[in-house]
């Protein structure tokens, strides 16, 4: 990542391509808040910060980041903000205020959207945000661009003076390719003081100069090498791709092998656009096919570009019903709509195999402490006369809207929501509407966004609990430090907040209980549903994953004892497996009983206590036991190639 | 049907659950509140206990009666006959915590002291109010279960750990018609293949029953009312008075009845049986023609099997029980009562069914109430 070597290949994830880009760009700053695809980018940059001296920090929510990227600009720091689609939008606010007033050392948001949702809630498209706020947008395709445009995208920004986004999709971040490295700066660029008459200030007179930058950015992308086109001069039938689209035309162009006939016009820079090169490969078309990811924003901008040239064009796309209105592109559905452009039959495809996969659900990992939170949050909902409303948030507990968490909930907005719509019902059990309030978060959104809601929601004595769901990390994008762990970004130890005094010094009522603990969990929880106002449940247990990680071996073996086990009979009905639903709880078809999975478990034990027959059973791992035994298997099952 | 689909949609929603326990202290999915019987979580079973022993589940009455009782002891109007008796405690210490002659807990203590019973399954309430189930052991510890409770405890939960457990294998049952008739249902044994040891069931003792209240509802009525924690005593006189009577701290309370009838569990309204025709041995407060306080402080007992002659036989041998004549006309009084909660329970029937024909739950047992 930090090699000085320039023209060496490297094989590279999209997202260290972007690290390596950001080296090479010199940056002095990098904030970002986790969201996948993009959280390993600020993971690598605050392990190779100090080498390369700049500073990175896990921020506390976007808009924090986004913010002290604009800082560092004002001192002529090269500033890098990384986020998701949902983080951007977070931004929103600051991005356009900042879009006006512009930025003095260069700024770019490396923004990643997640098409088909693959670990998101929603597959909503960045792009669009360059449009609104008048922001240069760049795509990558490959690898070696993604690390290309990052010095490209400072240069740009430094020399408009405008923020640049650079769009990333899933596939982008996680595919790997050959990189050719660039050179490293010899030593950063010293920052500027800030002087009395600089200014970084969004007043409504900015607004004229900032579409000014838009246009001088258009004439630097007629020209950029990021574009490029293949194919005859004056082509009838013309496909254009920004994106991951980019590689899946091209493959699937050879596939129908028509290359010659069809054009190909690839868009590194989608906004604002190169009209003049677009148009010198449009003019001749009778047919144009976009390929882009998520929303049809390239088709519409080129659509509307032949519209005002009064070019009689048809276009097919993703609102043209050539391609699937949702959900991300690939090799197949793009080799389709080309085919259906150029009149050809689809090639053959082999299957890759004849192996079904089994379905598997998401669900929450073996031992983890949600699980059982949930568990008892949907007894505690059972047992209120008029059953409950549970307002969810994101996290890993979002999927506690599924079997994993006893399809928890009724409404899920975005991060940081859950409060907030808890407060709008929990004030309208004051006016007739007879139901508990629930809603929960973790700890890092509980820092994200939760506490102007915590505020808001305290303040105004709302009717409702909030569980917080303390599991020490942030669980879903890859346990990466926040305020309340101790650590940064850099490895820096840090004094960790405490979350129990912020909600004390908050005012709410706070109560802290064991989820594993089921009986006193689900009495304190019960408890505190029936107290009016704003209350606090901490469902306090680490994160399973991380206590795994922290330990070498199981402290405890669980097993099932099946001749005490009901199986799938009156009394019991595959309770632990089907009910419960934990991984490591799964079930023997040879024997109709239950049985535990050695590898997955992770020995917290709590299926032992919810089995209605006692069947399962907790016994100390012997340390003569471990001795014979690597770790993480077990006698019963096969020993792993290493073993 | 799924068992707690079954259940969820075929009794609870339709507001016909009794809250008697009796799908309860099986397994892991089903629970009460306050009254209310819980579903936690869905099994996916397509037979179960629950579904099986639920009184409020369709059950063809006739043949149930027919396996436990012989064909010509039943009478159609209150069930399995083998004599009617006035009688109450012998022991003042016993009457004095009774609700009418504390007959139930002098045969207890009685059977539980001669080995006839090795366990009871009781339930115990403070004043009438919070009832819990339990199980006994001793003589010793009947006493607390004295007095009738006005909300509906789940006491068959108790009785179903209690059965699983196998510890005990003569376990007395006391309990008001739909729990009696759950208990039966469980004898029957529906599931062969998991029985729940329902042999280690001993005798069965009914309670007279009108309705029970609201659990939420009683409590709110009685803070209104009274001091909850103070009310030591509940009790309905007959229907002239239109009362509810609280004994707080040693002075009567009376509430209009008026208040009270709204909160009768919905599921009482569908109830056919008032004297516990399934059972041993039935026992009520005893109502006179003389007016209610002659015999203020009896019970009146339906014998309805041998095992329940044999007991009120021991009892009259040792002295627990003391005996009054039965006063004239009594059983036809008993017996038009008896029509009287069936014929209501059959009209609010055909009106939640919206059908002459469809008497829900009780559909199976059709002959018995086509007259009404």
């Amino acid at each position: 990542m930090t090699a000085n070597a320039p023209g060496q290949v490297c094989l590279m994830q999209g997202n260290e391509a972007i690290v390596r880009g950001a080296v090479e760009a010199g940056i002095h700053f990098a904030a970002s808040y986790p969201g996948s695809p993009s959280s390993q980018i600020l993971g690598m940059l605050g392990k190779i910060a100090r080498e390369r001296n700049f500073y990175a920090e896990w921020s506390t929510n976007e808009v924090c980041a986004l913010q002290a990227c604009c800082g560092a600009s004002l001192a002529g720091a090269r500033a890098l903000c990384v986020v998701k689609q949902n983080g951007l939008l977070c931004t929103a606010d600051a991005l356009h205020c900042a879009a006006q007033h512009g930025v003095k050392g260069g700024l770019v948001i490396v923004s990643s959207d997640d098409p088909s949702a693959h670990s998101s809630t929603n597959e909503f498209d960045s792009r669009w945000q360059a449009l609104s706020a008048g922001i240069p947008l760049l795509e990558p395709t490959t690898m070696q661009e993604a690390k290309d445009m990052i010095p490209y995208a400072f240069e740009l920004s430094e020399a408009v003076g405008q923020i640049v986004l650079v769009r990333l999709t899933t596939r982008v971040c996680h595919g790997r390719g050959n990189v050719a490295l660039g050179a490293l700066p010899e030593k950063p660029r010293a920052l500027e003081r800030v002087k009395e008459w600089d200014r970084m200030v969004c007043v409504c007179y900015m607004h004229g100069p900032a579409l000014q930058k838009l246009e001088e950015l258009r004439q630097r992308f007629e020209v950029s090498p990021f574009n490029h086109y293949d194919g005859p001069e004056a082509p009838r039938r013309l496909v254009i791709a920004g994106g991951t689209g980019c590689l899946y035309g091209q493959e699937a162009l050879r596939r129908l092998n028509a290359g010659a006939e069809t054009g190909f016009l690839a868009l590194g820079t989608l906004w604002p656009l190169p009209e003049a090169y677009i148009l010198k490969h449009l003019r001749a078309a009778e047919e144009v096919l976009i390929l882009e990811e998520v929303d049809p924003f390239l088709e519409q901008a080129i659509q509307a570009l032949a519209g005002r040239e009064g070019l009689r064009v048809r276009f097919l796309g993703r609102s043209g019903g050539a391609l699937p209105r949702i959900g991300e592109l690939d090799p197949d559905n793009v080799t389709a709509a080309i085919a259906r452009l150029i009149g050809a039959s689809l090639p053959e495809k082999r299957p890759a195999g004849e192996l079904e996969l089994p379905v598997r659900e998401m669900s929450f990992c073996a031992g983890c402490p949600h699980r059982a939170t949930f568990y008892l949050l949907k007894r505690a909902m059972r047992q209120e006369k008029h059953p409950g409303v549970v307002v969810g948030d994101i996290g890993c507990y979002f999927m506690a809207g599924q079997s994993a968490g006893q399809y928890a909930y009724q409404v899920c907005n975005c991060m940081g929501s859950g409060v907030n719509v808890a407060e709008g019902l929990g004030q309208l059990t004051n006016y007739g509407l007879d139901q508990k309030v629930v809603t929960m978060c973790g700890d890092s959104t509980f820092f994200h966004t939760i506490l102007p809601g915590l505020v808001n929601a305290t303040y105004h004595n709302a009717n409702m609990l909030l569980i917080v769901l303390d599991n020490s990390a942030t669980a879903m994008t890859g346990f990466q430090p926040h305020p309340g762990t101790g650590l940064t970004a850099m490895g820096e130890a840090v004094k960790p907040m405490d979350i129990p005094k912020i909600l004390d010094a908050v005012g709410c009522k706070v109560e802290v209980a064991d989820p594993f603990d089921v009986v006193e969990a689900e009495k304190t929880l019960r408890r505190l549903l029936d107290q009016p106002g704003m209350n606090v449940l901490i469902m306090r247990q680490p994160c399973a994953t991380l206590k795994a990680k922290e330990r070498s071996r199981k402290p405890v073996r669980v097993y099932v004892d099946q001749s005490v086990c009901l199986g799938d009979g009156c009394g019991c009905d595959k309770y632990c497996s089907r009910v419960w639903g934990c991984p490591g709880n799964t079930w023997d078809f040879r024997n109709n009983k239950a049985q535990i999975d050695p590898v997955t478990c992770v020995g917290c034990g709590v299926c032992a206590k919810l089995c209605p027959s006692g069947a399962i059973r907790v016994e100390e791992e012997s340390e003569e036991r471990n001795r014979c035994v690597p770790a993480g298997a077990d006698l019963t099952t096969k020993g792993g190639e290493e073993a | 049907m799924l068992s707690t689909i079954a259940l969820d949609t075929q009794v609870l929603r339709p507001g016909l659950c009794t809250g008697c326990g009796a799908c309860q202290g099986l397994c892991p999915y089903w629970g009460s509140v306050n009254g209310r019987t819980v579903c936690f979580f869905d099994c996916e079973r397509a037979d179960g206990r629950c579904q099986r022993f639920c009184p409020r589940m369709p059950t063809d009455l006739d043949a149930l009666r027919k396996t436990f009782f012989p064909a010509e002891t039943i009478l159609p109007e209150i069930g399995p006959f083998l004599g009617l008796y006035l009688t109450r405690a012998a022991d003042p210490s016993i009457r004095a915590g009774a609700q009418h002659g504390g007959s139930v807990t002098a045969l207890l203590e009685l059977a539980l002291k001669e080995g006839l019973l090795d366990a009871a399954v009781l339930t115990r309430s403070q004043g009438g109010l919070n009832p819990e189930g339990v199980l006994v052991t001793g003589a010793e510890e009947v006493r607390a279960c004295s007095g009738s409770s006005f909300q509906v405890p789940p006491t068959l939960a108790v009785l179903n750990r209690a059965l699983k457990e196998d510890r005990y294998h003569r376990i007395g049952v006391v309990g008001t018609p739909c729990k009696t008739l759950a208990v039966y249902k469980m004898k029957a044994n529906p599931l062969p293949e998991n029985d729940n040891h329902a042999g280690n069931i001993g005798l069965v003792l009914g309670l007279f029953c009108g309705w029970g209240l609201d659990w939420d509802g009683l409590k709110a009525l009685t803070s209104r009312h009274a001091a909850p924690e103070r009310v030591s005593h509940m009790d309905i006189p007959p229907s002239k008075y239109h009362s509810l009577e609280l004994r707080e701290g040693g002075e009567t309370v009376s509430v209009n009845l008026d208040e009270v009838t709204p909160l009768v569990r919905s599921g009482c309204r569908y109830c056919a049986d008032m004297t516990a025709e399934f059972a041993d041995l039935s026992v009520g407060g005893a109502r006179s023609a003389d007016g209610w306080d002659v015999d203020k402080g009896w019970n009146q007992i339906i014998v309805r099997s041998e095992k329940g002659r044999q007991l009120l036989d021991l009892a009259r041998e040792k002295g627990v029980l003391e005996f009054k004549d039965a006063m004239e006309g009594g059983l036809e009084k008993l017996k038009k009562a008896s029509l009287g909660k069936k014929r209501t329970a059959v009209k609010n029937l055909r009106e939640h069914t919206g059908s002459e024909e469809d008497l829900g739950y009780l559909n199976p047992s059709r002959p018995l109430f086509e007259e009404l």
